[in-house]
């Protein structure tokens, strides 16, 4: 099956890929093909700065739609520098224990409370 | 009339106290003239805070007016811009070490992305740093920039910064005069926290007020860094302080409130940690 490559660079017009909103065009477009069945690359070529919000809209919310391995066999990243890959694992990691457990943050309440 | 003095405004907890003791003194107050004077020192990056006190007591329709700034203070307060959007004259600072303040509405983040490129990325007097640890510098201040953007409900996000080349410091500022962190994490979760323990909630990666959506990393990454770097982070939300730098985390209560929310960061310039990760760290499956 053809990949289809989605340039994160050119949908968000800017090599600074740091709001939620922008991360949220990329999800859309990653959702859209992912129902259909298809191969995503996502390139990051010319992107300097992401952050995590970014990252949260566009990737980490997938977790709440799609099964980790439909996202594991359908989605790639290229041209992604070694700390924005691990920024990106970061996102998806948290992103995995928040969909598991959603109540996780309310227990996380009484932690703190429960500490002084 | 009402006429009120800061003196000697650095990062201490004291100074911050003055700034919420301003506001307090004065929030109340409609259609008059507020006196400030400043006195000793003003650290320039605060510029960020006062400017967010000054508009909300400003939305009262008062009239501030600054009755006396002590020369140094003036001086670097002109360069910075701060004091030409209260009527003075803008300076060009000649030894380039201030970091312009600036007000900017949440919606804003292209502008932002414009001031961090020209105040600090593209700035030739930088002090030298690996091109790794400025864009650390830059992602935090980002990710704060973004929190700011994402939850505090403010009309506007003010920042300033400085440089201190012979300390080898960047201090960089931003509040807002929003919601706060209590009151954000309380109404998330229909509970009572303090402020400090919001804040401490916060800090912990993972922790996020969104719903629907993960997130809470952006807060977890500024400590870490701030942590290898030796540099410093101050949060002053609501009526709670909280300070992480080489002694650890220090919290304290304020006598009132802070109207919203200030992140004060410091980092070093002159860390000589690689922040690179080779391809030997990177794992190939980022999912």
């Amino acid at each position: 099956m053809q990949e289809i490559i989605i340039s994160v660079f050119n949908i968000v017009g800017s090599s600074f890929c740091v709001d939620a909103d922008d991360g949220q065009k990329v999800y859309n477009l990653i959702k859209k093909a992912l129902y259909e069945g298809k191969k995503i690359k996502l390139s990051f070529q010319n992107v300097e700065i992401l952050t995590s919000a970014f990252l949260n809209t566009a990737i980490g919310q997938l977790y709440r739609d799609f099964s980790e391995g439909k996202i594991k066999g359908s989605l790639s990243v290229e041209n992604m520098l070694p700390e924005d890959k691990a920024l990106l694992k970061r996102v998806t990691a948290t992103a995995k224990l928040y969909y598991q457990d959603p109540e996780r943050m309310q227990t996380s309440i009484n932690d703190i409370l429960g500490e002084e | 009339m009402s006429k009120f003095n800061l003196i000697n405004i650095d990062t201490s907890f004291e100074s911050y106290q003055q700034l919420i003791n301003l506001y307090h003194e004065n929030k109340d107050r409609q259609f008059e003239t507020i006196e400030i004077s400043f006195q000793q020192w003003f650290a320039a990056n605060l510029s960020s805070a006062l400017g967010g006190v000054l508009d909300k007591l400003l939305e009262n329709l008062n009239t501030i007016r600054f009755s006396y700034i002590s020369p140094d203070i003036r001086a670097i307060m002109q360069k910075n811009d701060f004091l030409s959007h209260f009527g003075y004259q803008k300076v060009n600072d000649i030894y380039n070490t201030t970091i312009r303040y600036q007000k900017l509405k949440p919606s804003d983040g292209r502008f932002f992305h414009r001031y961090v490129l020209k105040e600090l990325l593209e700035r030739p007097e930088l002090p030298a740093m690996s091109s790794a640890l400025k864009k650390k510098i830059a992602e935090s201040i980002y990710e704060i920039f973004i929190n700011a953007q994402l939850h505090s409900e403010s009309n506007f996000i003010y920042m300033c910064g400085q440089f201190f080349p012979a300390k080898h410091t960047i201090e960089f500022t931003i509040t807002d005069t929003g919601i706060g962190f209590r009151n954000r994490v309380n109404s998330r979760f229909e509970r009572d926290l303090s402020s400090v323990q919001a804040i401490k909630w916060a800090m912990i990666d993972g922790h996020s007020t969104k719903q629907g959506i993960s997130g809470g990393i952006g807060l977890a990454i500024l400590t870490e860094f701030v942590s290898i770097n030796k540099g410093k982070i101050q949060i002053i939300s609501d009526d709670g302080f909280y300070q992480l730098d080489t002694d650890g985390v220090q919290t304290r209560l304020f006598s009132g409130s802070f109207p919203g929310t200030i992140i004060n960061m410091e980092f070093k310039t002159d860390d000589t940690t690689s922040y690179l990760l080779t391809s030997e760290t990177e794992s190939d499956e980022p999912f």
